[in-house]
């Protein structure tokens, strides 16, 4: 029953993130929403490997280190291209970046 | 295990090129303006350096399988990363020249350049879901950079943030279906045994919450692939990035997502291709038909390319839905799979070496700013004319032996849907040569503009590239069996 | 080993094409030199060719057969019989006086066109010659490029649009060729274990009905729309009018056939069953063909574009022919495929040069000609009368053999067909009329001079040719007979298919009752 309260979790985690990067406007927060997103699957992760044990355990977490890692990077790639826009739009809303169509 | 965990020489490519891209980082703090020039060329050295070990790991001819089998050296990872170092020298020559006229960061740039690479090599050996992840993040972000590289112009910020985004958000779908997988499979993360898992758990809601998971993570590559409909960042992308970048990212970076689908789909979830396929076969046809379509009324050449990329991708993923009816895998249309994405890879790169070329004078990539080149520039109107034949698949080119084998493996499959797949790509052949035929028209039949009409001279390193690319397309076409045997080579089946 | 005949004859024009890159672009006279010669080289492999062509025998001859790309097992197999026999003398006779009579008139971009001009010979050539069907589209689809410059770089007004149409009407053919044959080597695979597209093998093939029906479609989709067959015949006008004079001549006469060639080749032979079913749609097609493409040809006021609807009509009778399934109706095909391409090719030839003189082609604007010019009306009222088919041309054969093998089959379709006859004469000699008779009443026309020399060089080999075929046709029918009478017999015992009999009038005054009648032939026990 805990497993599936931590599905749960991650699953609303998910797709709260989903949400956000849907309708958020502002850079910064569609980048925290996609922050929501990857920790959903690092809860999924972890969840599922406390509950199976053993070498899964292992793995989950080694797996979950390579995201965090990995999402640290891309929030820090994501925060430069922001600021670039920033720079010479002095706006960040996404919807306003909308130079190019078709 | 019998084989050793750290095998040197299966890693040396990977190694290699990590050893030459920080050294690069490091040497470009250490140099002045004026000798900037030699970066290039020490990349390009790198890449080549990279390049011996897998030639002699090719000679040695066996299968090595590193970590657990997580990273595994083999005919596919082998031409695959082949492919990669060649079409990432070709990237290398033809920014050479238009990195040093641009008031860029030249250091970093080769930097990420191999640094995407790199992530490459290990996506064509990555047999676990942590080093396909790791390996698509590695070939992602510095590509995101590369993208918004000219970051004083706002198109190519644009370029940079719409294929970040869509980019990070893909991977983090995929990463919740692969997460759910791990946890319905029973931790499993080897492709291997995801695969005897799913063929022996035939039903059952887990089999369910499986298919699900499959579909998020295809999802997920089919954004990298630029399929349609998740293919919207693609043409801003490519419109907004530095030419070259763009000639990356049409080519190595989209080959990358097509490996990663390769190898999940021929080697984690081939049990399961009643799962898939239908998705694959949907995405096929959408993706060909919408990329055709829309690319004909567009009238900036580079944006025309992006459709026509999108189209070509769908042409790669026939095959992959093409299978038998009794959903088995075979050689022949993995085979084919890997022999388009080669000539792709040839053909598009060639053509985005001549658009350079071009650009250098007309400083625009509107069609119509090449109306009348063959009258100032006839060879690079033919050689341009000799890359988007082979993009529609004409003779003399290899594109039609690419659009041939693309065929055939769909008609070998059998069956009435398969039969209509190869319909439906044939009546997209005629769609497509239609724009790129408009392309020709422009060229040699419209006027050219009154005022200049001198040579356009080419530096020595993008003739070089053109050059290598039509060699290569017409080589391939006199004799395809080279093609042929790379693709089965390469097979995973 | 045998002397590599078909291959020399095949690639010639492509070295001669290579010969003609390598030579400076202003160097005219040299380009000129090398294309003509290798065209003319071509035509005198092409009397080799036939010297040493046995008559008598049905089978392929000349066959060379090599591994080209093994891992698909496609082979490189050529090889002729009576059936591409003409095909290939046809072209190699039509290409050096295309490029001869074009001398003159292409000063532009020599170079490329002379390139272009061998490519396709070359291609055209290795098309006749193929019997491996991945190799004959690899022609096929080779035949594109350099049509498609030729057209649009020479051509006239709205050439890039004739040009495009052209090409994307050619390669919506071809997609369903390609996926066709695709089926075909996969079948012969699940038969035979090995994958193959070797015409010889695939006809060994055993296809039940219903795929022969679709492999026929798609196979006769993509000729009809070379032939063209109507309804898929509107690219034709736009292609030879835009063209320049050397593109229709080639295209009227040589590139045309490649769509009958193909029925007779390819459709026929490998799905007899489907032949049998279909051939009456075909030969209905057929008929619209003549009689629509004829009425078109009263309408038009431009010569030009009369003398291409005038292919369409022609082309109809060629496909009457060959799906009448009768011996004679494929013979006549076959014969008439031949005129067509002097005749309709000598027409073209006649009004490039009128174009050069006066740019113009519409009808209104001449008149009296024969008065300023009688050699030139002269040669072209002989190429006029071989187009309608009088006695003692090549025509007057050819469609009495179709006209012939369809009454056979059914005498209404026949008739109707011989409307096309009329019709034809009726065009071509109004067109003749309002030319040529009567007075000048267009000032421009009071400069003009007759044709010189080298034109009538040009012309007159057509016009001993047109003669020369309607004096001895058997010259050309022997040859051809073998290879049709085997077709005819594969279609009638793999379509389960009789052949309609020649009726034997003293035969049927003998036996009033008429119940096993026999003779003629074809005959089946």
């Amino acid at each position: 029953m805990r497993l599936m309260s931590i599905l749960m979790l991650s699953a609303a985690l998910f797709s709260i993130g989903i949400y956000g990067v849907l309708v958020r406007r502002n850079a910064v927060l569609v980048l925290m929403s996609i922050e929501l997103m990857l920790n959903a699957v690092n809860i999924n992760l972890i969840g599922f490997g406390t509950w199976l044990r053993d070498t899964a355990f292992v793995n989950a977490q080694a797996f979950v280190l390579f995201v965090i890692a990995i999402a640290a990077a891309e929030v820090g790639i994501g925060i430069a291209i922001v600021l670039a826009i920033y720079r010479n739009k002095a706006s960040i809303a996404v919807d306003e970046v909308d130079s190019m169509k078709w | 295990m019998g084989t050793a965990v750290f095998d040197l020489h299966a890693l040396a490519p990977e190694l290699i090129l990590t050893g030459v891209a920080i050294l690069i980082l490091v040497y470009d703090l250490f140099i002045g303006d004026e000798r900037k020039w030699t970066l290039p060329i020490v990349a390009a050295g790198g890449i080549l350096a990279a390049g011996i070990p897998l030639v002699t790991l090719g000679l040695s001819d066996t299968t090595r399988s590193l970590f657990g089998g997580a990273y595994v050296v083999d005919g596919f990872a082998l031409v695959l990363k082949g492919i990669f170092l060649g079409a990432s020298f070709v990237v290398l020559l033809m920014s050479a020249q238009y990195v040093e006229e641009g008031d860029y960061h030249r250091g970093e740039f080769y930097f990420l350049l191999l640094s995407a690479v790199l992530g490459m090599l290990v996506i064509s050996s990555a047999r676990d879901m942590i080093s396909l992840f790791v390996a698509i993040e590695l070939v992602s972000s510095p590509t995101y950079l590369l993208a918004g590289w000219r970051k004083r112009d706002l198109k190519s910020n644009e370029a940079a943030l719409k294929y970040f985004l869509l980019g990070v958000v893909s991977i983090a779908i995929s990463l919740y279906g692969m997460s759910i997988l791990f946890g319905v499979t029973g931790g499993a993360l080897k492709f291997t045994e995801i695969a005897s898992w799913m063929s022996a758990v035939p039903s059952g809601s887990a089999m369910g919450v499986a298919a699900m998971s499959i579909v998020l993570i295809l999802v997920g590559f089919a954004f990298k692939i630029a399929a349609v409909p998740f293919h919207l960042w693609a043409p801003d992308t490519y419109e907004g990035a530095p030419l070259p970048v763009t000639a990356f990212l049409s080519v190595a970076s989209k080959t990358a997502g097509f490996v990663g689908l390769f190898t999940l789909v021929y080697l984690a979830f081939p049990a399961q291709s009643q799962v898939w396929r239908p998705v694959i076969f949907g995405l096929a046809i959408a993706t060909m038909t919408v990329g055709n379509l829309i690319a004909i009324k567009q009238t900036n050449l580079v944006r025309m390319l992006a459709y026509s990329s999108i189209a070509q991708a769908g042409y790669v993923l026939v095959p992959f839905a093409a299978t038998t009816r009794e959903g088995s895998l075979t050689a022949e249309t993995f085979a084919s799979s890997v022999t388009y994405l080669l000539i792709y890879t040839v053909m598009n790169l060639g053509a985005f070496a001549v658009i350079i070329a071009v650009a250098r004078r007309t400083r625009s990539v509107e069609i119509t700013s090449w109306s009348g080149l063959s009258k100032y520039a006839p060879g690079l109107a033919v050689l341009m004319t000799f890359f988007l034949l082979s993009l529609a698949g004409i003779p003399p080119t290899a594109g039609m032996w690419a659009k041939i084998f693309v065929f055939r493996s769909v008609i070998s499959a059998g069956g009435l849907a398969n039969g209509a797949l190869a319909a439906v790509m044939g009546i997209n052949s005629v769609i497509a040569a239609f724009y790129y035929l408009a392309v020709v028209k422009k060229m040699f039949f419209d006027p050219a503009p009154e005022e200049d009409l001198e040579a356009i001279p080419v530096p020595a390193s993008l003739a070089g590239a053109i050059g290598i690319m039509a060699g290569i397309t017409f080589v391939l076409f006199v004799i395809p069996d080279v093609a042929v045997r790379l693709g089965y080579g390469a097979s995973l089946v | 080993m045998e002397f590599p005949l078909l291959s020399l004859i095949i690639w010639l024009p492509l070295v001669g094409a290579l010969t003609v890159a390598l030579i400076p672009k202003d160097n005219k006279q040299a380009i000129q030199t090398a294309a003509v010669a290798t065209t003319v080289a071509g035509l005198g492999l092409g009397v080799w060719l036939f010297t040493g062509f046995k008559q008598g025998e049905a089978a392929m001859q000349m066959v060379e057969a090599y591994e080209w790309i093994p891992a698909i097992g496609a082979r490189y197999i050529v090889g002729i019989d009576g059936i591409s026999l003409f095909m290939v003398l046809l072209t190699l006779f039509m290409f050096p006086i295309a490029i001869l009579a074009s001398l003159g008139q292409i000063q532009d971009r020599l170079k490329a066109y002379a390139i272009f001009m061998l490519i396709l010979e070359s291609a055209i050539l290795g098309a006749f010659c193929a019997l491996d069907l991945l190799l004959f589209f690899f022609f096929w689809e080779a035949m594109l490029v350099p049509m498609y410059f030729l057209i649009a770089g020479w051509g006239g007004k709205r050439r890039v649009y004739a040009a495009i149409k052209f090409f994307l009407y050619t390669m919506l053919g071809s997609a369903f060729l390609l996926v066709a044959i695709f089926l075909l080597a996969w079948m012969h695979q699940k038969q035979t274990g090995s994958i193959s597209f070797d015409l010889h093998s695939l006809l060994d093939l055993e296809i039940a009905r219903s795929t022969q029906l679709w492999l026929f479609i798609a196979f006769s989709v993509s000729f009809a729309i070379k032939v063209p067959v109507f309804p898929l015949h509107t690219w034709l006008p736009d292609a030879h009018t835009e063209a320049p004079t050397a593109g229709s001549v080639v295209l009227a006469a040589v590139l045309l056939k490649l769509g009958t060639y193909g029925f007779l080749r390819y459709s026929i032979p490998l799905f007899p069953k489907a032949t049998v079913e279909l051939a009456g749609v075909l030969v209905v097609l057929g008929v619209i063909g003549i009689v629509y493409g004829a009425i078109l040809c009263l309408k038009q006021s431009d010569i030009k574009r009369l003398v291409a609807y005038s292919s369409v009509s022609h082309l109809g009778f060629v496909v009457l022919g060959i799906f009448a399934l009768t011996f004679q109706g494929i013979q006549g095909g076959l014969l008439q495929m031949l005129n067509h391409g002097v005749a309709t090719g000598a027409l073209f030839l006649l009004v490039g040069m009128i174009y050069e003189r006066r740019h113009t082609r519409e009808i209104d604007e001449f008149g009296g000609l024969a008065s300023k010019m009688p050699v030139f009306a002269g040669l072209f009222l002989v190429t006029v009368f071989a187009s309608i088919g009088l006695p003692g041309m090549g025509g007057f054969i050819g469609e009495l053999l179709i006209l012939a093998g369809t009454f056979l089959r059914n005498p209404w379709i026949a008739a109707a067909a011989a409307t096309g006859v009329i019709l034809a004469a009726v065009y071509l000699l109004w067109a003749y009329q309002r030319v040529f008779t009567g007075k000048i009443d267009n000032e421009e026309n009071e400069r003009l001079s007759d044709i010189g020399a080298k034109e009538i060089l040009v012309v007159v080999p057509l016009v001993v040719l047109m003669l020369f075929v309607g004096f001895f046709p058997r010259y050309f029918l022997d040859r051809t007979e073998p290879s049709v009478r085997q077709v005819l017999t594969r279609v009638e015992e793999k379509g389960h298919y009789r052949e309609p009999e020649i009726p034997d009038p003293v035969a049927a005054a003998e036996k009033p009752a008429g119940g096993d009648s026999h003779g003629g032939h074809g005959a089946m026990p």
